[in-house]
């Protein structure tokens, strides 16, 4: 074998083992969102109960990175029925945590569109009529409530949120509404 | 050392090869056109130059190794042009334009071929006093001409910029965001982009347009509308920023971001690609059509890019307060927008440090002047990358 055949193998080689090494990154990138965690519990009638823990994200004053709080959900019967209970433990106030939803806002119906694995989020009208303005404010509803659930439930890759029953072109002017919002994890604090 | 001693022949090298380095032949010449006077400085090889204002001239620094056909050059019958002197100096040479009373440079820019450095002067009305420390003119940043310039011009060719648009964010019965003592982003926005456009007409003599001048209301894809209907070559929204966060204070810039519609836009214009390739088959699809105009601003994001950095940075400089940076985000403004675009957040009126600040038209006055700064920077930039 000619020097210059044993160079051309090696550098092959070396390319093979680097492109092995980068798909297995990138592998571990993918699957880095962690599956919910479940457990049963003997609930207060004496049944058990499966319930799944979650990880609930805010902001705060101190940080403009959403922060993990750990809370656990008792499964209903649909998933449906899940994400319901999931965001009204989201909305529920916890002492020195931002929750970037106007009063008065409440969810009117959710939909989860399988082939698109698209969660749609239909909220009250107050989510305009009482939205503060600003660009900063908007971002952060938005990705409050999309990161949250993207996180939280693998099946969901993009939420889309309406209000009144209505698509809207924004919420005060600025973020383009008609589209479905994927999650950008970059705004959640590294634990 | 080995490396020590190839480098400082190197450097010797080269030191050597600069004193024997054949003059740089330069020539001006001038030409009134109606409305405004150009000024040619051409040269038998391209080089490095920055540009200096001064009351009533204009300075072009030049290599040492100048040598001027003409010294002075008169402007005997020209309309805002004195004269153009160049002198060798110790360390440089300077080419010295002298204006006919108000006149400003409303944009400069270099041909190749032969090199050639090119001035359009225009008459300004008023020429407003600068703020301390605020540079004063359309400025050439210091460096190489454009063969150093690292961007390329979008896939459709861009034309060089006459016209901007300039976007008071809200109005009408769009309050936009409320501070705690009643301050209104709507009326702050305007006040800002009055005083911008005030700026960009006095210093550089390009059109201004405004999508609302007074308290009214326009949808945002009007907002879109005006600016691709007068031709305008940029779109600078502004606007006043508001959190759930009271905290959150600073300036930022935004350039379209169209990542949350990728997988879907590229599959529509694979289609319309499609359908462009087969001209028998016409798109009957409204919806298909809308959407690909949606996408209008994917043209010009490297330059909208650019536009976001230089005025990020002008306002980091001049405002002293938090640098939030340059970011992307789906604005529905930007979008249908076939310009160059960008949207302001000047600073936070949900901040009541920063809310006072918005009261006062001093600290308007120096945002005005940041974002004019970043303006006059980038079109330096983009006539560079528009031949």
């Amino acid at each position: 074998m000619t020097t210059k055949t044993r160079n051309i193998l090696l550098i092959s080689l070396g390319a093979f083992f680097f492109a092995v090494l980068l798909m297995v990154v990138c592998s571990r990138k993918k699957t880095e969102r962690p599956e919910p965690e479940t457990l049963t519990k003997t609930v207060a009638d004496g049944t058990i109960a499966e319930f799944i823990k979650v990880k609930l994200f805010y902001h705060s004053e101190s940080s403009a990175l959403l922060q993990p709080v750990t809370r656990e959900i008792k499964v209903p019967e649909s998933k449906e029925e899940l994400y319901k209970k999931f965001i009204s433990l989201l909305l529920i106030s916890n002492n020195g945590l931002i929750i970037p939803v106007p009063e008065g806002v409440q969810l009117r119906s959710i939909f989860y569109l399988r082939n698109k694995e698209m969660l749609v989020l239909d909220f009250n009208d107050n989510l305009i009529n009482a939205f503060p303005g600003g660009t900063a404010a908007e971002l952060e509803f938005v990705y409050f409530i999309v990161d949250n659930f993207c996180y939280n439930f693998p099946e969901i890759k993009k939420v889309k949120i309406l209000c009144g029953g209505n698509e809207n072109k924004t919420l005060a002017g600025h973020i383009d509404l008609e589209k479905p919002f994927f999650p950008d994890f970059g705004r959640i604090k590294n634990e | 050392m080995r490396q020590i001693k190839t480098t400082s022949t190197i450097l010797v090298s080269l030191l050597l090869l600069s004193s024997m380095l054949p003059a740089l032949s330069i020539d001006f010449r001038t030409f009134d056109h109606e409305g405004f006077t150009r000024i040619v400085l051409q040269a038998d090889q391209s080089f490095a130059f920055s540009v200096r204002n001064a009351p009533g001239q204009l300075q072009v620094l030049l290599p040492k190794n100048a040598d001027f056909k003409t010294e002075s050059f008169s402007g005997q019958n020209s309309q805002l042009l004195e004269r153009v002197t160049g002198e060798v100096r110790e360390n440089n040479s300077v080419v010295t334009i002298f204006f006919k009373g108000n006149v400003s440079v409303s944009k400069n820019f270099v041909l190749e071929k032969p090199f050639r450095l090119v001035f359009d002067l225009v008459k300004s009305e008023k020429i407003p006093t600068a703020a301390p420390g605020v540079p004063g003119n359309l400025e050439a940043p210091q460096g190489t001409p454009p063969a150093a310039q690292p961007a390329k011009p979008a896939a459709s060719k861009p034309r060089p910029i006459e016209t901007i648009c300039i976007d008071a964010g809200h109005g009408g019965e769009d309050l936009g965001a409320l501070g705690k003592s009643k301050l209104l982003e709507k009326n702050v926005t305007l006040r800002i982009s009055q005083k911008l456009k005030r700026l960009i007409e006095s210093k550089t003599g390009l059109r201004v347009i405004m999508t609302r001048d007074g308290d009214s209301e326009v949808s945002l894809n009007s907002r879109a509308s005006i600016a691709n209907n007068q031709q305008a070559q940029m779109f600078v929204s502004i606007h006043v920023n508001s959190s759930f966060r009271k905290s959150a204070y600073g300036s930022e810039t935004y350039f379209v971001s169209l990542k949350a519609t990728d997988p879907e836009a590229l599959e529509l214009a694979r289609k319309e690609n499609q359908n462009q390739e087969d001209p028998g088959e016409t798109i009957q699809n409204d919806e298909l059509k809308m959407i690909l105009w949606n996408m209008a601003q994917t043209e010009y994001i490297r330059e909208s890019s650019s536009l976001a950095e230089y005025i990020q940075n002008e306002l980091n400089d001049l405002l002293g307060t938090r640098n939030r940076g340059v970011k992307q985000a789906p604005f529905r403004v930007l979008m249908r927008t076939a310009m160059p675009a960008v949207l302001i957040e000047t600073s936070f009126i949900s901040n009541p440090a920063e809310e006072r600040k918005l009261h006062s038209e001093e600290f308007l006055d120096k945002i005005a002047f940041a974002i004019f700064n970043g303006i006059s920077k980038f079109i330096y930039y983009y006539s560079t990358i528009v031949k």
